[in-house]
């Protein structure tokens, strides 16, 4: 049965959604079902990246682009709504690691464990290489210096989590190298040159979200660069 | 012959039908305000008042639907049983303000802040012209990719699409 959706409240700045189909509540950042006759179900999480439309038109020249409703074009966010977003205040905070609530993390809840990376921090090191529970990742910045992505550090074949380098960059989109295989990466953590051509990493999801909204959602969260 | 009610029994009747129209009112103005009370911006929710008031919103359609059917039967009972005419009107009133709750409980409040995009339309990339640091939301199943501008979705919130044949749900 496939289920449609409208906005149908909300629950600590975090919305929730009803589907017309059984009149059950989903929370959104979870995708979990709250209230109703699905209760306890789970929508399975389609991966999504946050990049810049450049990035992603440079990828997808063939893709396809959600158009502005004219009615309500007026209505749609201004081109700084973020940093008049970083100004709105919040109902619940979260007073941890030093952090604020409307502080950008990049989240990733996977391999059982939560981890928050500060944006900003993120953004600054180009290239990092952490673990969420026991499984090493990599987070790395696009040439735009704004999209991020993050992808299991396990290159098919090799031993261990190799470490990955920045490059300064060359015309064929290789933005990495690894220590393992010599070999060149591209932003979609496919390796584009050297002994492990043709290879990818597997991607792994990363939330861009608020620390107050990601903290609520994910009590047990640890944070990169904090104790 | 039919005999008349007595004077006590048709009192009784009033009373009846007061205490109905009240009961209505009430029941229909907890189901109206209570979920708007609690599930509104800029204010926190508790995990259990929530869980209430979701209940309360998965219900009040049928639950005000059927205040004011009870609540316009009491009338029609009370105008037989009360001849004067400022208690009918009130009793009128009351009972036209039970059915405005019943047409107020089906109104999606977030919808009239945020309309939907029930219909979303897109264009080719190649077709559409946008800055290049707009950030977007990408998505890509199978052979077909999907952008969707985050100043666009950021005021819908929830666009109801198909990609590559997969229904999917894209929020923000």
């Amino acid at each position: 049965m496939r289920l449609t959706f409208h906005l149908a409240g909300i629950n600590n700045q975090n919305f929730l959604m009803r589907d017309d189909q059984t009149g059950t509540y989903w929370q959104q950042i979870s995708g979990k079902a709250v209230s109703g006759p699905l209760s306890g179900s789970q929508l399975p999480f389609v991966h999504s990246d946050e990049l810049t439309y450049g990035t992603w038109q440079s990828e997808e020249p063939r893709g396809t682009v959600l158009q502005d409703a004219a009615p309500y074009r007026s209505g749609y966010a201004r081109k700084d709504w973020d940093v008049e977003m970083q100004r709105a205040r919040t109902v619940i905070d979260f007073h941890e690691h030093g952090l604020k609530g409307r502080d950008v993390m990049l989240g990733i809840q996977s391999f059982g464990a939560s981890r928050a990376f500060p944006y900003d921090q993120v953004v600054r090191e180009k290239v990092v290489q952490d673990h969420i529970g026991a499984v090493p990742v990599l987070l790395v910045v696009a040439a735009d210096g704004q999209s991020v992505r993050a992808f299991r550090d396990r290159i098919p074949g090799v031993l261990g989590a190799p470490d990955f380098y920045r490059t300064a960059g060359n015309p064929q989109g290789a933005l990495l190298m690894d220590a393992a295989t010599g070999s060149e990466w591209n932003f979609q953590g496919c390796a584009i040159a050297g002994k492990a051509k043709g290879l990818c990493l597997e991607p792994v999801e990363v939330i861009k979200d608020y620390w107050f909204d990601w903290r609520n959602f994910n009590p047990s969260t640890t944070v990169y660069g904090r104790k | 012959m039919n005999m008349p009610h007595s004077i006590s029994e048709t009192q009784r009747y009033r009373r009846i039908c007061i205490a109905v129209l009240l009961g209505c009112l009430a029941l229909s103005l907890i189901c109206v305000v209570y979920p708007f009370y609690v599930i509104r911006p800029f204010r926190a929710q508790g995990a259990r008042e929530l869980a209430a008031a979701l209940l309360v919103m998965r219900f009040r359609s049928a639950a005000t639907l059927i205040a004011c059917a009870s609540a316009s039967a009491a009338l029609v009972v009370y105008w037989r049983a009360q001849p004067s005419r400022w208690r009918r009107a009130c009793a009128t009133a009351g009972a036209a303000f039970v059915c405005l709750l019943a047409a107020l409980a089906r109104v999606n409040v977030y919808e009239l802040m945020f309309h939907p995009d029930d219909r979303p339309s897109f264009a080719a990339a190649s077709r559409t012209k946008l800055d290049k640091d707009e950030k977007v939301i990408a998505v890509k199943i199978g052979g077909a990719a999907r952008a969707y501008p985050i100043r666009n979705i950021s005021y819908h919130h929830v666009i109801n699409d198909v990609l590559d044949k997969v229904a999917i749900v894209a929020t923000y």
